[in-house]
């Protein structure tokens, strides 16, 4: 009986370590619970733009004023007011200004800067690329440990000027309107090129 | 006391030892630069630039040819560390495979750097400086889209499948093109970067669709080779070709209005920077940006005279 007792007391036991030692979940309800050490890149952007992007463009350097430097003192210009991530000669900078609609374009507009007469064109088409994102210099690169959620970045940073900055802007937006406008731009430092500036934009704003 | 100015004047000639340019027995350090091939002349600007850099700072250095080959380069990285050289420059030969290869030279203690391709690990390498491809192709892709004012039909000449480079520099055109409904592309085949290939696969092709606009190479040899199938069709005139890498005779072509554009690239400056970056990594430098994009700059017949001197 002893003996019995012994037996079954042993194998409850391995029956309860065993119990507890082995489940099994659905292939599905795992692979939804385990992170992927990915970034939520549209979180990110999303995140980056409301709470970094918008309170920062206060510290954008006025075009004219940029214009003016870049023809007087390129070197020092771009050491103290341009952006970068990586090596090489094309820089950025988060320009404002305002100015009037010369042209409305299907793919750009026109403006006049209000205080030298110098046109320039604001992109309202192919809004691609990084020079808003590197503009701003408020991300650092090596949060990042994979390439294209880098570039996912600026792939939704450009998606929300696509879809909302620029809708309501172009349908109201008509030649003569007085505009005031926060963007970027992007500049090669040694083929510095002033006569032909695209702005990315960020903000615009109609003041009629 | 003495024990102190001792410990102090032992420490400080330490130091002074570990930023020389010589290693423990006084000759000088040694650099291995492995390269994926040099059966291609870019790599082989990418190469001697890197030895060249690194001799111009005092070193030794030596130039391994992979020839595509991941067992062979994993030979090099085998002797370079049993030879006690003290750094390698690096351009992998597979994203993947070349992995391995980094981990071993890590646990030996010699610091890789990697030049131009990547490894797809950010743990590897002390550091990657890398073409920025995706960046440059999205402005091939601004450029292709306006020249074809949205609408057309186009061909996409890929470069090796299994290379980062290839996809990276396809996912930053499509991120443009893609937005654009009139814009079909008719076919999208490989032509593993070779000339020859792109003008046999561009050539059937056009056998089944004689009407395309366009046709984006992921490389200028690529583009070249479909510039010549084009033109051996009769149809040079009417197809516009996109090239990227910068090559002098893409560049040539496009101030002969043959060709529309491309992304220049900077093997030197990649090539240099990984040299640099050995000389601090001996130095005492560790926090290096684990990748580090160049930017590739869009080349047209509007800014050619800026790369071009006749």
């Amino acid at each position: 009986m002893k003996k019995f007792l012994k037996y079954f007391a042993a194998l409850v036991i391995v029956l309860f370590v065993g119990y507890h030692s082995v489940y099994f979940k659905k292939l599905n309800e795992v692979q939804a619970n385990t992170p992927s050490g990915k970034i939520n890149t549209t979180a990110y952007t999303r995140t980056f733009w409301d709470k970094k992007l918008l309170p920062s463009l206060n510290k954008a350097i006025s075009l004219d004023q940029l214009i003016g430097m870049l023809h007087t003192d390129p070197e020092n210009t771009f050491k103290k007011y341009s952006n970068a991530l990586g090596i090489g000669e094309l820089k950025y900078f988060m320009v404002k200004a305002e100015g009037s609609v010369k042209q409305v374009g299907d793919n750009d507009l026109t403006v006049t800067l209000a205080t030298d007469n110098k046109t320039v064109k604001i992109e309202t088409e192919y809004v691609y690329g990084n020079a808003v994102r590197d503009a701003s210099g408020l991300i650092n690169r090596n949060e990042f440990d994979n390439t294209s959620d880098f570039n996912e970045i600026s792939a939704g940073i450009n998606k929300i000027i696509r879809e909302e900055v620029l809708p309501d802007f172009k349908r109201t937006v008509k030649t003569g309107d007085h505009i005031t406008f926060t963007g970027a731009i992007e500049m090669n430092k040694k083929f510095l090129n002033l006569s032909d500036i695209e702005i990315t934009p960020i903000q615009l704003k109609i003041l009629k | 006391m003495k024990r102190i100015y001792a410990f102090f004047l032992l420490l400080s000639l330490l130091t002074l030892a570990s930023c020389s340019n010589k290693n423990a027995a006084g000759e000088p350090k040694k650099i291995a630069v492995i390269v994926s091939t040099l059966n291609n002349p870019w790599f082989v600007v990418l190469a001697e630039t890197a030895a060249a850099k690194a001799r111009s700072l005092g070193y030794e250095a030596k130039i391994f040819d992979s020839q595509n080959n991941t067992a062979l380069e994993a030979d090099h990285f085998e002797n370079a560390i049993s030879s006690g050289f003290n750094a390698i420059l690096f351009n992998p030969t597979d994203a993947d495979g070349s992995i391995a290869n980094v981990s071993k030279a890590k646990a030996a203690g010699v610091p890789v750097f990697c030049m131009d391709r990547e490894v797809n690990s950010t743990k590897a390498a002390t550091s990657q400086i890398l073409s920025d491809s995706y960046s440059g192709c999205i402005a091939i892709g601004k450029y292709f889209v306006k020249k074809l004012n949205k609408k057309g039909k186009y061909v996409e000449i890929l470069g090796l499948v299994g290379d980062n480079n290839t996809w990276a520099r396809s996912k930053g055109f499509h991120s443009v093109a893609d937005h654009y409904p009139g814009l079909k592309m008719v076919a999208q085949q490989s032509a593993d970067f070779d000339r020859n290939k792109a003008m046999e696969v561009l050539e059937s092709i056009l056998q089944a669709n004689p009407d395309i606009d366009a046709v984006f190479c992921g490389n200028d040899a690529m583009a070249m080779g479909a510039y010549q199938a084009l033109f051996a069709a009769g149809k040079a005139n009417h197809v516009q070709v996109f090239g990227f890498d910068g090559a002098d005779d893409a560049l040539q072509s496009i101030k002969e209005g043959k060709i529309k554009a491309t992304g220049m690239q900077y093997p030197k400056i990649m090539a240099e920077t990984a040299a640099l970056y050995a000389q601090e990594y001996f130095k005492g430098k560790r926090d290096f940006p684990q990748k580090i994009p160049v930017a590739v700059e869009l080349v047209t017949a509007e800014n050619i005279k800026n790369y071009i001197s006749n």
